[in-house]
């Protein structure tokens, strides 16, 4: 019948329906989607992570019990050149303490302000594009001077989303990264990389162009570095109308062209005969105040640092004297499946100790992991694993002596990732994970933020040193390595 | 042996243990969760609504009140207090509406109407484009006004342009009004449509609202249908693909290849279309179980033969809206009116001033803005009848730059909406100075096939412009496809890297172009099949929503070639 009135058979079919999920949920699996796992040369991925993963997950279990005990100890720093910061919780802690070289030489720039300070920002995706990086940059230049963007590569995946300077580079450059390679044809440079200029047939080419960014409006005193050959070759500077050519000189560890004395808006270098030359890139600075170098490469979990050739880097170090090393990892590690760290924690620790070999006397910063959302239960929240990468990141920052940077907790800790995604305007992207340009601008002015406050209370400290100078004479320490909690230096 | 307790334990183990903190957090407003049709929520809310519903299947007034409380509670918990905005606006526009009504003097009649239309645009307006106006202003002249903090009640812009409807269609005399406020309430806040539409004018709905209320076994199969169809399109489709790929190429489009972009791209497309007219199909499928027939909204827009087709295909309720209430108002084909100059007037001047100041760094803004303008002029300049096609052109652009206005406070939708006012007026003077002949041969086929494909392929272009965060990465978006070179290998790893996104777009086209004989196919075994197996078809479905809804994100893959 048509004209029946349906409605109860209608009601019947809805909560049958409903009866026949719950059947459905019992027998069906719980994911639609399968997981799978992309396995091709084309996809970016740490191999050192991979390898220190698979050898170590099998082993042991995690040391929870210790790390509770841990937290509220204190952590008790002696003095260095007389200064000593308070002590600190392992809950809490900073270690301003292992920044005190980097803050002498900010003092010794704010007396002297032809002075220079130069920061490597090592880091993975989330400070593609100059993200984060160029804020600070831009916070400590503000301050205490300074123009230019620093080193940058040849190329890198993330030069197209870059703003800070404009780089396009030939496609025929034959590029090796630490990520996936481990002997490479001639050692990595300062970036993580090496690029050689081997095709015969047509030139190789890279050309920047300064972008907008407030202090760094033209390339001051560009300068190239490349590698040590046993060929020579060359390469033409064309910057406007004009064509400087040059020889490469391949006789060093590390050399140095100087592109021009002139601060210009942007150029382009045609590199000929240039084969077997390992290219590293190109150093924009003024030559005075800050710089921060950024050496982002995405897919990294730092652990690929270990690589590093301790002799080239310490030629690099020469030319570019580096004062603060910064280390911001974690992100690539929170997809494994495991909440134990400790095969990390030993990755990062030697790759700590090559920078310590490799710039001998610098100061280091660990950052850790920002918060990251996962969906548990069809909700978004704060990933499991991020607590324990942070703790993980906190004990290796203080194993090696590092200052450290809570990025988890200074971005608001738990479940604020969702709201940095959920915001109007966002502050971050739906992978929720990366930060997009405003939420990477707050990120730089609270990392700023933080070390500045160092910065501030070492200040105040000095006086207070400088007062006791006056009254009587005080202990010279000459070692900085001693700690009252875990006394583990491990040396190359 | 069946014991208290091992039901009890049976219970816990499926559905978790119950607090009562939970069972208030049904039904307290909660901004973070809200009562979409997709949620198990919500299921289960309807479950208990229909069941009673159904008992009062032959009760007039009690039934109204019934379905207008339940509508409110849906409200409130999707927008909190602001509930009580709809029913003060309710009030108002009634009060108006009955003046109107009353009013014989016809002067008089027009303004009742512009204080209506006034406070009901002033009421959208505020909400959803103060802080719009601000920015720009700002932007434009240098100003530094704070921004308000204003909470956007959903759907406001469907529920305004509805009693907007009302009240004009009683202007006009083509509607009566309702015999009490309690029957217009029940035709404003109708939970079905209230949030997100489609827009149901006046005069299809309120004669249901008197007819006896009838639901045949037809009418249920129509509706079920609908509902799955819906509940596939917006919540498996559009959901996954827009959080596991869609989202994250748009928010930093350089960061990905070109290929991915143009993906994304094409993604879009299916996913707002599954998103839009998913929602549209469970609101009109839950309106139809309730016994209330809403047309259709969405005719498998992708399909149309010209961007005029397309606009008769997508978003049906908005665009006879719009063609009813501002093209017609603002003079349509007959004559100009100086609304229906202002608005173009004012974006092509934009326009051109956004070349010229950028014209320093680039030619092409210049080139794309004198570009625009001449097309404009041509449309209306190569025609036969000049003045009647320059004012239904002017008047068109019009419609169009406010229609996407519509779709939300910002830049993007004006231009998406100027793209689609070109578009048309292009179409038009085309069709003009080419008829087309009427002969089917292999050639009109091959014909057919293009303008699909071109028609198609202009309406992803314009979602671009739509979907980016602003008009920079939109930019992005699209010079990063145009660096595209066919490189089929990487294609193939990327598609491979992405495989469950993929599968899941290619689904959604191929179901989108599948032969309308065979949907009626699919439809007709649906028809036959008997009671218990449409339940079972429907289990197995809410069973999809659940899973998809659990399903983990894709983890991050970064392609190096």
């Amino acid at each position: 019948m048509n004209t029946k009135s349906y409605f109860f058979q209608s009601f019947a079919i809805v909560a049958l329906a409903f009866v026949a999920f719950i059947g459905f949920k019992q027998i069906l699996p719980d994911k639609i989607f399968p997981e799978s796992k992309v396995d091709s040369k084309n996809v970016l991925v740490d191999s050192l992570l991979l390898e220190s993963f698979e050898k170590e997950s099998v082993s042991k279990k995690g040391d929870s019990a210790d790390a509770d005990k841990q937290a509220q100890q204190n952590i008790v720093f002696n003095s260095n050149e007389g200064i000593e910061f308070p002590s600190e919780t392992f809950d809490d802690y900073k270690g301003y303490q292992y920044l005190i070289s980097f803050y002498d030489k900010l003092y010794q720039l704010e007396k002297h302000p032809e002075a220079k300070v130069r920061i490597a920002y090592y880091g993975d995706s989330m400070t593609d594009g100059d993200l984060i990086v160029q804020d600070v940059r831009n916070n400590y230049q503000e301050r205490f001077g300074g123009t230019g963007v620093g080193f940058v590569s040849i190329s890198s995946e993330s030069s197209a989303s870059r703003a800070s300077v404009k780089s396009l580079s030939s496609k025929n450059w034959k590029a090796q990264s630490y990520l996936n390679v481990k002997k490479p044809l001639s050692p990595f440079g300062v970036n993580g990389h090496v690029f050689f200029a081997n095709d015969k047939s047509n030139t190789t080419w890279v050309s920047y162009e300064a972008g907008l960014s407030k202090f760094a409006t033209s390339l001051d005193n560009p300068t190239l570095y490349y590698g040590k050959s046993s060929k020579s070759g060359k390469v033409n500077f064309i910057i406007g109308k004009d064509t400087i050519s040059k020889n490469l000189a391949p006789n060093n560890l590390v050399n140095t062209i100087k592109v021009t004395s002139k601060s210009v808006k942007g150029f382009k270098a045609n590199f000929v005969h240039a084969d077997s030359i390992p290219i590293y890139g190109f150093n924009f600075d003024n030559g005075r105040g800050v710089h921060v170098d950024n050496f982002s490469q995405r897919g990294n979990s730092g652990m690929p640092i270990s690589i590093f050739d301790a002799n080239v880097m310490q030629s690099f170090n020469a030319n570019l004297k580096y004062d603060l090393i910064i280390l911001h990892y974690g992100t690539n590690v929170l997809n494994y499946g495991t909440k134990n760290y400790s095969w990390y924690g030993k990755g990062m620790t030697k790759a700590v100790n090559k920078i310590k070999a490799s710039f001998p006397g610098v100061s280091i910063l660990i950052i850790s992991t920002a918060d990251k959302s996962t969906k548990y239960d069809m909700q978004m929240k704060t990933d499991s694993a991020v607590v324990p990468l942070v703790k993980a990141q906190k004990r290796y920052a203080l194993e090696t002596e590092s200052g450290f940077v809570n990025l988890y907790t200074l971005m608001g800790g738990d479940g604020s990732m969702v709201k940095w995604v959920d915001e109007v305007p966002a502050r971050a992207n739906k992978d929720y994970t990366h930060f997009n340009q405003r939420g990477a601008k707050a990120i730089g002015g609270l990392l700023y933020e933080q070390l500045n406050k160092g910065y501030e209370q070492y200040k105040v400290l000095r006086e207070k040193r400088e007062a006791g100078i006056k009254k009587g004479k005080t202990v010279r320490k000459t070692n900085t390595d001693s700690m009252s909690v875990i006394n583990d230096s491990v040396d190359e | 042996m069946i014991t208290i307790d091992s039901i009890n334990d049976w219970f816990v183990q499926n559905f978790g243990a119950l607090t009562l903190e939970q069972v208030k957090g049904w039904f307290i407003y909660n901004p973070e969760e809200k009562l979409l049709f997709n949620t198990g929520l919500f299921l289960g809310l309807f479950l208990v609504f229909y069941f009673v519903y159904a008992f009062l299947r032959k009760t007039f007034y009690l039934r109204l009140t019934y379905v207008i409380l339940f509508s409110l509670f849906f409200y409130y918990k999707s927008s909190g207090i602001y509930f009580l905005l709809l029913l003060l606006s309710s009030v108002v526009d009634y009060g108006l509406s009955q003046i109107i009504y009353n009013e014989s003097v016809k002067t008089r009649k027009k303004i009742y109407l512009i204080i209506s239309v006034i406070l009901n645009l002033g009421l959208l307006g505020y909400f959803k484009y103060m802080n719009f106006m601000i920015v720009t202003y700002n932007d434009m002249f240098h100003g530094n006004f704070e921004l308000h903090d204003i909470f956007l009640p959903v759907g406001i812009s469907f529920y305004t342009f509805q009693s907007m409807s009302y009240i004009i269609e009683i202007y006009r005399e083509e509607i009566k009004p309702t015999k009490n406020y309690i029957e217009y309430l029940f035709f404003v806040s109708f939970f079905p449509q209230l949030v997100a539409g489609p827009i149901v004018r006046a005069k299809d709905f309120l004669p249901q609202i008197y007819q006896k209320l009838n639901l045949t076994k037809a009418d249920v199969n129509n509706a079920l249908f609908l509902i799955i169809g819906g509940l596939i399109k917006k919540t498996v489709i559009s959901n996954y693909i827009s959080v596991n790929f869609v989202d994250r190429v748009f928010d930093t489009p350089m960061s990905y290849t070109s290929f991915e972009n143009l993906m994304a791209s094409y993604g879009y497309a299916i996913q707002i279309y599954c998103d839009f007219s998913g929602y549209s199909d469970m609101a009109i499928g839950i309106a139809l179980l309730l016994g209330f027939k809403l047309p259709a909204n969405f005719r498998t827009p992708y399909k149309s033969v010209s961007i005029t087709d397309f606009w008769r295909r997508w978003h049906i309720s908005l665009s006879t809206w719009l063609k009813d209430f501002l093209y017609i108002s603002i003079g349509g084909n007959r004559e100009g009116t100086f609304a229906g100059f202002l608005f173009p007037s004012l974006f092509f001047f934009g326009l051109l001033l956004w070349g010229i100041t950028n014209s320093a760094e680039s030619i092409i803004p210049l080139v794309i803005a004198v570009g625009g303008i001449v097309v404009f002029c041509l449309s209306f300049l190569l025609s036969s009848k000049l003045k009647q096609t320059m004012v239904t052109n002017f008047n068109l652009f019009t419609t169009m730059l406010l229609g996407g206005l519509w779709h939300g406070a910002g830049a993007q939708f004006i231009i998406w909406g100027a793209l689609h006012g070109l578009a048309l007026a292009v179409h038009k003077i085309f069709v003009e100075l080419f008829p087309s002949k009427k002969e089917s041969n292999g050639l009109s086929t091959i014909w057919k096939f293009f303008s699909i494909v071109l028609t198609f392929h202009f309406v992803v272009f314009c979602w671009i412009f739509f979907r980016a965060k602003d008009f920079d990465t939109a930019i992005q978006v699209i010079n990063n496809i145009g660096q595209l070179t066919f490189e089929p290998d990487h294609w193939q790893t990327i598609i491979l890297g992405y495989k469950n996104v993929f599968l899941l777009m290619l689904f959604g086209y191929v179901w989108h172009f599948l032969p309308e004989v065979v949907t009626a196919k699919m439809k007709l075994i649906f028809d036959k099949t008997p009671l218990i197996g449409k339940a079972i078809v429907l289990g197995f479905v809410y069973w999809i929503v659940y899973a998809t809804a659990v399903a983990g994100s894709q983890p991050f893959i970064y392609f190096q070639f």
